[in-house]
C-alpha cells in the first residue's frame, strides 16, 4: 500500500510539474517582482533603479486623478449594476414563463456576451455618435444627447454598452437560480394568501441572494478593470471623465515609462477593488435565507 | 382578471422579441453597415445599393501590405487554438494529479487555485512584460502565448467534475494494468467531454477576444491579431470610414458567434455547473 502511494506521488508530481514550474514563472515570480518594482523608481530601460521607499504610494494616493478614477469607477458600477440586475432579473423572469422556444430565446440574448471588446465598442462608437442613428431617432423628439462627448454621461453610456454585452450572460445565471427555487415554497404561499408582489419580495428574492452576490461581485470586478472600451471609444475623456486605473496604468507604464509608478497604481487598484468587493459582499450576502 | 391572465403568456413573447430585437439590433446594424456604401450608413438602415468594396478594402490590407486582415485572423487564430490546447492537457494532467491521484499536499495546491483565479490580473501586467522583455520575445508569437498556456479556471472546474467520478471505475482499470496516462486519455477525457467542450468555449471566446495583453507584448503589424490590427486601424487612419470599419468588426465578431452557436448547449450546461455549484 505504501509503495502505491508512493508511485501515485512520483506520477502525480511529473503529471502536475508543468503546472508547478508555470505557477512559479507566471504568477509567483511576477507577482514578488511587481511588489520590488512599486519601491523603487526606474524607467523601465535603465540600469539605474534607486529604492524609493514608500515615495511611489504616497504620490499614488495624493494624485487627484486616483480619486477621479474610483469615482469614475464607481459612478460606472452604479448604473452598471442597477440596470443590468433589473434587465437580467427581467429577462429571466420572463424567460421561465414562456412555455415553448426557451433555448432559442437564451441563445438570442446570450449572442452579445460573446462579442468582442474592440468589435462591440467600434460598433456602439458609431450607433451613439453625434450623428449616429440613435440620436438621429431621438431627433424626432428633438433630443440630441453627446453620449459620449459630455463628460457628465459619458461614463453611464459605456455602462449602458457593457449591460447590453453582459444581459444575456447574467440573466442565465438569474434562470439557473429560479429553477433551484422549489415551485412548493410558491404554492405554500399561494395558499397562504400571498400576492405576486409578495412572493417575488418574500420568496424570490431572498432564495436569489447567491446569485446576487455572485452577479455583483462580477459586476464590480469588471467596474474596476474597464479598459477595452474607454480605450476604444473616449480614450478616457472628455475632462477625463471616462479615465480608469486600467487606463492610467497602461498610460503611465507604456507612454511615460514610470515603471515604479505604475506597479504602485496597480497594487492601490487591486487592494481597491478588494474593498469594493468586500463592502458589495458585506452589504447584500445574506447565510439565513433558508431559515 | 380573466382577460389579462389570457393575455399574459403572448406578451411575455412581445416583450421578449422586443427585447430580442435590442440585443440583436448592434450585430443587425454592424453587418449591413459593412455592406453598404458610406453616405447610407448612417441615413438608411435597409441599404439600396450593396457593395462589397468594404471587404475588399480590408482584405487587401488598406494602405500598406503590412496591415493585413487575413493574416491578423490568423494571428488571433493561432494565439486562440495553441492555448486551447495547452489549457486543456494541463489542466487534465493536473486536476487527476491533484483530485485522483492525491498527491502529497494537494489540499494545499487546490485552495492556491483559488487565490490564483481571484488575484487580478492587472497584478501580473506589468512585470510579465518586464519578463517577456527579458527573454527578448517581446514582438514574438509566444510573448503573447506564454502566459495563456496554463489556467488555474480550468484546473478548478476539471477537479470539481473529477470528484464526481467513482474510484472503483480507476482502480478496475488500473487491475488491468491500464497506466495512469491511458487512464486519463482513455477514460478521464471521454468522460469529461462537457466540462472540456466548456473549457474550450471560454478559453478560445477569451484569447480571441483578448485586447490588452497583445497589444502591449507585440507592435509588430505582421503578427497582431485581429483585435489589435482592428483598434489601431480604427483609432488612426480609418477614423472616418464607417463601413471599413464594420466589415473588420464583423471578421473579428463572426468567429467566435460561430462557434459560440455550434457549443450553445455546452454553453448553458456550463453556467449551470460552474457557476452556482463551484
Amino acid at each position: 500500500m505504501q509503495k502505491i502511494n508512493f508511485r501515485k506521488n512520483i506520477i502525480g508530481y511529473i503529471f502536475s510539474s508543468p503546472f508547478f514550474v508555470f505557477t512559479f514563472l507566471m504568477w509567483i515570480y511576477p507577482f514578488v517582482w511587481g511588489f520590488i518594482i512599486s519601491f523603487k523608481k526606474w524607467n523601465l530601460i535603465s540600469p539605474y533603479q534607486p529604492w524609493v521607499g514608500f515615495k511611489n504610494y504616497i504620490d499614488v494616493i495624493k494624485d487627484p486623478m486616483l480619486w477621479l478614477m474610483v469615482k469614475n469607477s464607481v459612478y460606472f458600477m452604479v448604473v452598471f449594476i442597477f440596470i443590468t440586475t433589473i434587465s437580467s432579473l427581467g429577462l429571466a423572469l420572463l424567460i421561465k414563463q414562456i412555455p415553448r422556444f426557451k433555448g432559442l430565446y437564451i441563445t438570442g440574448f446570450l449572442l452579445s456576451y460573446v462579442s468582442s471588446g474592440v468589435a462591440y465598442s467600434m460598433v456602439f462608437n458609431l450607433l451613439f455618435a453625434g450623428d449616429g442613428i440613435v440620436n438621429n431617432l431621438l431627433g424626432v423628439f428633438k433630443i440630441k444627447i453627446g453620449w459620449f462627448t459630455n463628460p457628465y454621461i459619458a461614463m453611464a453610456s459605456i455602462a449602458l454598452i457593457v449591460c447590453w454585452k453582459f444581459t444575456g450572460y447574467y440573466g442565465l445565471f438569474f434562470l439557473a437560480g429560479l429553477n433551484n427555487i422549489s415551485t412548493s415554497i410558491y404554492e405554500a404561499a399561494k395558499i397562504d394568501g400571498a400576492s405576486a408582489w409578495q412572493r417575488f419580495i418574500k420568496i424570490t428574492v431572498p432564495l436569489l441572494n447567491p446569485t446576487f452576490v455572485m452577479i455583483m461581485v462580477f459586476a464590480t470586478i469588471t467596474s474596476f478593470n474597464l479598459f477595452t472600451e474607454p480605450y476604444m471609444i473616449t480614450g478616457g475623456g472628455p475632462l477625463n471623465s471616462t479615465k480608469t486605473m486600467m487606463l492610467e496604468i497602461y498610460h503611465r507604464v507604456f507612454s511615460l515609462l514610470q515603471a515604479g509608478y505604475g506597479s504602485t497604481l496597480a497594487i492601490v487598484s487591486a487592494v481597491i477593488t478588494f474593498v469594493f468587493v468586500w463592502v458589495v459582499r458585506k452589504l447584500i450576502e445574506r447565510d439565513d435565507i433558508y431559515e | 382578471m380573466n382577460k389579462l391572465r389570457r393575455y399574459r403568456i403572448p406578451l411575455i413573447y412581445l416583450i421578449l422579441t422586443i427585447g430580442l430585437f435590442f440585443a440583436l439590433f448592434p450585430y443587425i446594424w454592424m453587418v449591413l453597415s459593412s455592406f453598404k456604401v458610406s453616405e447610407e450608413i448612417y441615413t438608411q438602415f435597409i441599404p439600396t445599393k450593396l457593395t462589397l468594396d468594404n471587404y475588399a478594402f480590408v482584405f487587401k490590407g488598406g494602405t500598406g501590405q503590412e496591415r493585413n486582415f487575413i493574416s491578423g485572423m490568423i494571428n488571433s487564430f493561432i494565439i486562440s487554438i495553441i492555448p486551447t490546447i495547452t489549457v486543456i492537457i494541463f489542466g487534465i494532467l493536473t486536476a487527476y494529479s491533484l483530485r485522483r491521484l492525491k498527491i502529497w499536499g494537494y489540499k494545499i495546491y487546490e485552495n492556491f487555485l483559488v487565490y490564483q483565479m481571484l488575484f487580478p490580473g492587472v497584478l501580473f501586467l506589468i512585470p510579465l512584460f518586464l519578463l517577456m522583455r527579458d527573454w527578448r520575445l517581446i514582438n514574438t508569437f509566444p510573448a503573447m502565448i506564454i502566459r495563456y498556456l496554463i489556467d488555474p479556471w480550468a484546473i478548478f472546474i476539471y477537479i470539481q467534475f473529477f470528484k464526481t467520478i467513482p474510484e472503483s471505475l480507476l482502480e478496475s482499470a488500473r487491475i488491468d494494468g491500464a497506466s495512469e496516462l491511458k487512464i486519463i486519455f482513455k477514460i478521464m477525457l471521454p468522460l469529461s467531454k462537457t466540462t472540456t467542450a466548456i473549457v474550450a468555449l471560454f478559453t478560445f471566446m477569451a484569447r480571441w477576444s483578448e485586447f490588452l495583453w497583445p497589444l502591449i507584448a507585440n507592435k509588430d503589424y505582421v503578427k497582431m491579431p485581429l483585435s489589435v490590427l482592428l483598434a489601431l486601424f480604427t483609432k488612426g487612419e480609418y477614423q472616418t470610414y464607417p463601413g471599413i470599419q464594420m466589415a473588420g468588426a464583423t471578421l473579428l465578431t463572426l468567429p467566435i458567434v460561430i462557434l459560440f452557436l455550434l457549443f450553445r448547449r455546452h454553453f448553458e450546461e456550463g453556467i449551470n455547473f460552474t457557476g452556482l455549484k463551484g
